[in-house]
């Protein structure tokens, strides 16, 4: 069996894994969607007939499977709701999610990169210590504090951007992406002070070995062994590292765009769970997990690539 | 220090990954300074009469995500008030509580309370550019009432026999059973025949145009140019903005993103007051620590009383609404006028050590533990169950607050009644039967297991009574009756306060869950 195939059998696993766990979580926890849509001074006849015409006069379990089925043809159903397909709305609200994953992960990887280079040029020294004592700071700090003081800072005292403005992406591009600056930056602080530490680490173990001393000794300057040899060697267990990373905050941007107003993923789960959506929950539950599961996925890959050492097994 | 310089010139010289580095840096910083702003707030076109500019848009924050624009169907407060500029009734409420004729120019009411005849206003415009027609009216109160499909999706009109049109532009509404208070419940939505999925395509009469609904962000509304009323309304855009909650909506308001936001809390409007104006005004809510007459020890009405006068409602309208609430003592709320009974006020006042007194006559001489569900989602509610478990204790009653989601305390507390007690505000049609309804035994509104049989009997009366007097006698003796029998402890309607922008006027406060933008404009 070759290994994509076999990855793949791998999520579809998790994925049914994880289908069952939020069905078992919505199985136990009371609440009626019909009730919830309708508010307290609905009449109990005015509630069974939503019931009736969403579905939920059938049992729970009988429901999870209808919507396995149809969840194993891509469809995710139907969301109680908002009486949409739960694609479709997963779909409204991705670019939002994607974006801000996107962009924080590009801003940890250019901010802690360079730092980590500088911080291991001289260990031990002062400017490892400042790196390290600044971006430590951050890591302490929640994504969703970090959040709250930004846009304290930013928003409310020096008005660089205007909070809870959000300018969807098929309007104006450039402003959406702007709109997606602050809350990436609160996203990322946390997890530069991650991924340096491991960098840091992994070029100083990388300098150590012998291979080093060798090209320094052919003449090579210090910028161009780290460059050339140092930086592809400490790659290898970095990549892992960024692959945590990528799902830390996919799951951080979910509750970055509460405290940002940012209509995402996120938002769409919380209402999904806190009106009983039984189908919209699951589908973006999926969808996370998916996500996740295709990151480490290449993240196996570009260790190949980098690595051909390293044979996808 | 050579070879760091070798190190930093490799940063900027050399290595094109790190200028690139660099660059996009200079690229965010510079994108989070000029990015998030909304292009549109400059663009508002208007013209200036009597210092009313019209033109212009407002945004408004709400903090519940819509989910029905079916005005027949809808139940939901936070549905309600939006669809308010949308549709209209054959009567509409005003903001002082008075329910006045709007798609109907008047009607009268027969002798016996049996028969409604309305005169349908002429001229008046759909949003799709149809004419209002007497047809129309009578499909509509035909579908809300059953008659088309034998459910009533308006229950409250399921009392209705027959709707016809009785000569040019009138129509006659006839009732199974005489019933003199049914004028309330024709604010009800008459909607276009011609449309067949209304949910979808939300056309109504209303000042404003349904335009678009965006999930999770929110709900945009334009000027109707065809409104009946003339002059009205003034503003060409009204953006219902879904706000990720009570906290995420105050710091928008800080910012200023926000022009209107309804229902905030006392201390935090004081924090924005130089910016906006904070209106206040009654809600018709009645906010009630709810205990539940049918589980121990609440069963007891010796239990109930005592808990009645351990309550300082005073010390708790100051610690949560910084005194903006109007206390109560029964189950309605002075907001309702003339059928309020004020002889009821101050006849429960706080005194704890009548309390302790009762609770030992009652057989607890040293207090007993409960609990208290409250609906997380509702800070007022947590807040003030806060307060009064401190106030409670002071009497030996210790109280676990257990703090639900919204889902849980629908299908435990409401729908299961598996509950001590709870702190919850009743909300209500803006009628006096709408507010007692839920007391009659067998009502399903009756999560609290109130049973009295003299209040079934007065209740059921009140409806073939056709005298205005003697219905608001019967009334006031259901409100005495829910403080003799010491139902639950009704603490005040809190003040639903509403902060709007200094430059934004005209503004109404209603006494029900709407947020009327036709009146708004923008001050010279």
């Amino acid at each position: 069996m070759g290994y994509i195939a076999k990855k793949i059998i791998q999520l579809i696993l998790t994925l049914m894994l994880v289908s069952i766990i939020t069905f078992a979580a919505f199985w136990v926890v009371p609440g009626d969607p019909a009730r919830i849509i309708l508010g307290p001074n609905a009449t109990a006849e005015q509630v069974d007939s939503l019931s009736e015409e969403l579905g939920l006069d059938r049992p729970i379990s009988e429901r999870y499977l209808q919507w396995l089925g149809s969840a194993l043809t891509l469809n995710l159903g139907q969301s109680l709701s908002f009486k949409t397909p739960v694609n479709e709305l997963i779909a409204q609200k991705l670019p939002v999610t994607i974006a801000l994953s996107v962009i924080s992960l590009m801003l940890t990887m250019a901010v802690s990169f360079p730092l980590a280079m500088i911080a291991a040029r001289r260990p031990g020294k002062l400017t490892d210590h400042v790196v390290s004592v600044v971006t430590h700071s951050f890591f302490a700090v929640p994504p969703f504090v970090l959040s709250i003081f930004l846009t304290l800072i930013f928003g409310i005292g020096l008005k660089w951007f205007q909070v809870g403005v959000f300018i969807p992406h098929d309007r104006d591009f450039w402003g959406f992406i702007g709109c997606m600056i602050m809350p990436s930056i609160a996203i990322a602080l946390p997890k530069i002070a991650m991924a340096l530490k491991f960098i840091r680490s992994s070029i100083l173990s990388e300098k150590e070995k012998d291979y080093v001393r060798t090209a320094k000794s052919h003449g090579l300057s210090d910028a161009d062994v780290m460059r050339k040899h140092i930086l592809p060697n400490a790659l290898v267990p970095v990549i892992t590292v960024f692959a945590i990373i990528s799902a830390d905050i996919l799951g951080g941007s979910l509750i970055v765009e509460q405290v940002f107003g940012l209509p995402g993923i996120g938002r769409l789960l919380l209402q999904g769970i806190s009106s009983r959506d039984f189908p919209l929950t699951e589908g973006i539950i999926i969808y996370l997990a998916g996500m996740i599961a295709i990151v480490y996925f290449v993240a196996d890959i570009l260790h190949s690539l980098i690595d051909p050492r390293i044979r996808l097994k | 220090m050579q070879t760091d310089t070798v190190f930093f010139e490799s940063f900027s010289r050399k290595s094109t990954a790190i200028r690139f580095i660099v660059a996009m840096m200079i690229f965010f910083v510079l994108t989070s300074i000029f990015g998030c702003r909304n292009p549109a707030e400059s663009s508002a076109e208007v013209s200036s009469k009597d210092g009313i500019r019209s033109g212009g848009e407002v945004i408004v924050g709400i903090t519940q995500e819509p989910s029905l624009f079916d005005p027949h169907t809808v139940v939901a407060a936070g549905d309600e008030e939006i669809l308010f500029n949308i549709f209209e009734g054959l009567v509409k409420c005003t903001s002082d509580g008075q329910f006045v004729p709007a798609l109907a120019t008047d009607y009268t009411i027969s002798e016996d309370a049996t028969t409604y005849i309305f005169n349908i206003r002429t001229g008046v415009k759909f949003h799709n550019g149809d004419t209002l027609t007497p047809e129309d009216v009578v499909f509509s109160l035909k579908r809300a009432s059953g008659l088309l499909t034998g459910t009533a999706l308006k229950p409250d009109l399921a009392g209705i026999k027959d709707v016809r049109i009785s000569g040019e532009n009138e129509v006659t509404v006839e009732f199974i059973s005489p019933d003199a208070e049914m004028i309330p419940f024709f604010t009800t939505a008459i909607i276009p025949e011609s449309v067949s999925d209304i949910g979808s395509t939300p056309i109504g009469t209303g000042p404003f145009v349904f335009l678009e609904y965006r999930v999770g962000e929110s709900v945009v509304l334009g000027k109707n140019n065809a409104y009946w009323q003339e002059g009205l309304p003034y503003l060409d855009k009204v953006t219902f903005k879904i706000t990720a909650g009570m906290d995420a909506a105050f710091l928008e308001l800080q910012s200023g993103s926000i022009d209107i936001f309804p229902y905030l809390t006392a201390d935090k409007a004081e924090q924005i007051k130089d910016r906006y104006q904070i209106l206040s005004g009654n809600t018709n809510m009645v906010q009630v620590l709810a205990l539940n007459n049918a589980a121990e020890p609440f069963n007891n009405p010796l239990v109930r009383q005592a808990v009645n006068y351990a309550i300082d409602r005073q010390d708790l309208s100051n610690l949560i609404m910084e005194g903006q609430s109007t206390l109560l003592t029964t189950g309605m709320s002075p907001a309702m006028g003339d059928y309020y009974d004020a002889t009821v006020d101050g006849t429960i006042t706080y005194n704890p050590d009548k309390a302790k007194a009762l609770l030992e006559e009652a057989g607890y001489p040293d207090g007993f533990r409960s609990t208290i569900k409250v609906p997380s989602n509702y800070q007022i509610h947590v807040d003030t169950a806060i307060v009064l478990a401190d106030q409670l204790a002071r009497v030996g009653i210790m109280v676990d607050i257990v703090s639900v989601d919204w889902a849980t305390w629908l299908s435990d507390v409401y729908q299961g009644r598996n509950y001590d007690s709870t702190v919850i505000a009743l909300t209500s049609e803006y009628t006096p039967r709408d507010v007692l309804s839920r007391y009659v035994s067998t009502s399903e509104g009756n999560f609290i297991n109130y049973f009295n049989s003299d209040f079934d009997s007065i209740y059921s009366q009140i409806q073939s009574e056709i005298s205005l007097d003697e219905r608001i006698a019967l009334y006031k003796q259901l409100q005495q009756l829910l403080v003799s029998d010491y139902a639950s402890v009704y603490l005040q309607d809190p003040k639903n306060i509403v902060a709007v922008k200094n430059e934004i006027k005209g503004y109404l406060v209603y006494p029900i869950y709407v947020q009327d933008m036709s009146t708004v404009y923008f001050a010279e």
